[in-house]
């Protein structure tokens, strides 16, 4: 059975005249890296709210179709036991912050606090979740005075103090620096393999360091399913996100017929040194 | 068009967050901000707008000091349009939110209806005129943020990663708006995270690092500095990276380094 199921999925919003999720399907593994990359008003942050059962709430419900976790359907799931296991991290963290925690370290105790967990437990979570988001020296800063960066990797710690089975991350690194990014990424890959991430992105290069399989949601269905050579040059991905740096390069060259047609473009600057055969040493 | 001399600004007395900040933007340039996280980015554009003020020294914006000039005032001078753009849309349909600021300039009637007729074209949401700006996806209401910004029409532009969650055809608009401000005379300013964004469409780049403006330099020669972009702790744009690594001469785009590629391959 696969850890998160969507079947069939159709939904539209009220007074919406056209469907925002068209008869999407797709299932997630324990333990998998995926992104779901979507253009703009594709669905992404719809489709990412009912991986992570804020939807059906008590207003809008599917037309069609169901997304489970466990095999269970969402809403067979009490609240607090969805919460504990998946967990979403929206894309403006200032609007996920509590409003309600005076520094750093209250805002990431805010969950586990709600959980009634003991205080040796919760002490201990906001502690492994500072340092993988690396906040320890922000502990006790308002939150409120951090900047967009900051506030985006506080979002993730509070999400991680909840230790859930699933993350579903929608724009994770968008106000991220490189350094915080890739020390973000190392310290999220230290973490029990058991941990299911689901990221839903529109830019194409930040989400090839967070995943090894990738969708394409386009007018409301899965258009794509596979690696990230298979999704990222998918005509319709190409279409509507367009192409990494590297490959636009790539492809440019390629029309002025300095690539060979059958061989694959690279996605990244390490596939086109790798392509290109630059040695080591000069990289 | 803006003058920054020798600032220095605190949150908290005596641990500036920017200290000795000194340059200068003309008509018609785009300047990036560029710089970590918590590097002061976002306070320097406040500094900018007027909604913070200097510790010491000045920020002239048009022709007038923003210690001594209302907010409301450096508006019609500088429009700002924020990282998170909900945190300034208030009005109940796109056309309110982009006719509200001319309508606080004294824009009335036809005037009126033809700026915001343009706007609405420009960030192409005419379709989406009567919406309501949160019944519209992120990317739609970044834009509604723009637009109400356009329509001031400001000689300087602040824009705070306004580039971030856009797709390809909102990227190409947003590419689009800034170079007809460029070619106005507007003097644009950028505080932007995505290298391959600011290498194209910046002609100078600032670079922030421990609270000190560590960089000014036009944007082929700040990323072609190896050791400042790293003390500054930005990526050299991928295709730039690749053409040093190639022995290409130094390429900001993928049509430039193409071409590069492709003139040493015929060669």
């Amino acid at each position: 059975m696969a850890l998160l199921e969507v079947h069939d999925l159709v939904f539209l919003f009220p007074r919406a005249k056209t469907a925002v999720l068209d008869g999407v399907s797709l299932s997630v593994e324990r333990g998998e890296r995926v992104a779901i990359l979507a253009p703009n008003a594709g669905g992404k942050t719809t489709l990412a709210r009912w991986l992570a059962g804020l939807l059906p709430d008590g207003v809008l419900k599917a037309e069609r179709g169901h997304v489970s976790m466990d095999g269970k359907d969402w809403t067979e799931w009490h609240i607090a036991e969805r919460s504990a296991a998946i967990q979403y991290v929206g894309q403006v963290p200032s609007q996920q912050m509590t409003g309600c925690a005076f520094t750093v370290f209250e805002e990431i105790a805010f969950g586990p606090c709600n959980l009634a967990l003991p205080e040796a437990e919760i002490r201990a979570r906001v502690d492994e979740a500072m340092t993988v988001c690396n906040l320890r020296h922000l502990v006790d800063r308002d939150p409120f005075t951090l900047s967009g960066g900051e506030q985006q990797r506080l979002s993730i710690a509070a999400a991680l103090a909840m230790k859930p089975r699933v993350l579903v991350l929608d724009e994770p690194t968008s106000n991220l620096d490189p350094e915080s990014r890739d020390d973000l990424l190392a310290q999220l890959e230290l973490l029990p393999g058991e941990l299911t991430i689901v990221v839903l992105e529109v830019a194409l290069r930040p989400s090839l360091a967070l995943a090894d399989r990738f969708l394409l949601l386009d007018g409301g269905r899965i258009a794509a399913d596979g690696s990230a050579l298979d999704v990222l040059t998918h005509p319709r991905c190409i279409e509507t996100l367009g192409m990494t740096a590297i490959t636009e390069a790539a492809w440019r060259i390629q029309g002025a017929g300095g690539w060979e047609s059958g061989r694959p473009l690279p996605l990244t600057l390490d596939d086109a040194l790798q392509t290109l055969k630059v040695p080591d040493a000069v990289r | 068009m803006l003058s920054v001399d020798d600032v220095t600004f605190s949150y908290v007395a005596g641990a500036p967050v920017l200290a000795d900040i000194d340059f200068k933007v003309a008509a018609g340039e785009v300047v990036a901000i560029v710089g970590r996280n918590g590097a002061g980015k976002s306070t320097l554009l406040r500094l900018l707008n007027g909604l913070y003020q200097p510790e010491t020294g000045a920020i002239i914006v048009a022709g007038n000091a923003t210690s001594d000039t209302p907010v409301h005032v450096l508006a019609r001078s500088i429009g700002t349009v924020f990282q998170a753009p909900e945190q300034q849309i208030f009005n109940p349909r796109v056309r309110d939110e982009i006719a509200f600021g001319p309508k606080q300039l004294g824009l009335t009637g036809a005037a009126l209806e033809a700026r915001v007729a343009e706007v609405l074209e420009r960030i192409g949401l005419l379709a989406e005129a009567d919406a309501h700006p949160l019944d519209i996806d992120q990317s739609a209401r970044r834009m509604v943020a723009i637009g109400s910004v356009l329509a001031m029409q400001p000689p300087i532009l602040l824009l705070d990663e306004a580039q971030r969650g856009l797709d390809k055809a909102a990227i190409n608009r947003l590419s689009t708006i800034i170079e007809t401000e460029k070619a106005r005379g507007t003097a644009v300013i950028l505080v932007c995270h995505d290298m391959d964004f600011v290498a194209r469409q910046a002609d100078r780049v600032l670079g922030l690092a421990g609270g000190r403006l560590a960089a000014d330099l036009p944007t082929e020669a700040f990323f072609t500095d190896a050791e400042l972009t790293a003390s500054i702790g930005v990526e050299v744009p991928d295709v730039l990276a690749l053409s040093a690594a190639l022995g290409l001469p130094p390429a900001l785009t993928p049509a430039a380094f193409a071409e590069a590629f492709m003139a040493r391959e015929q060669a």
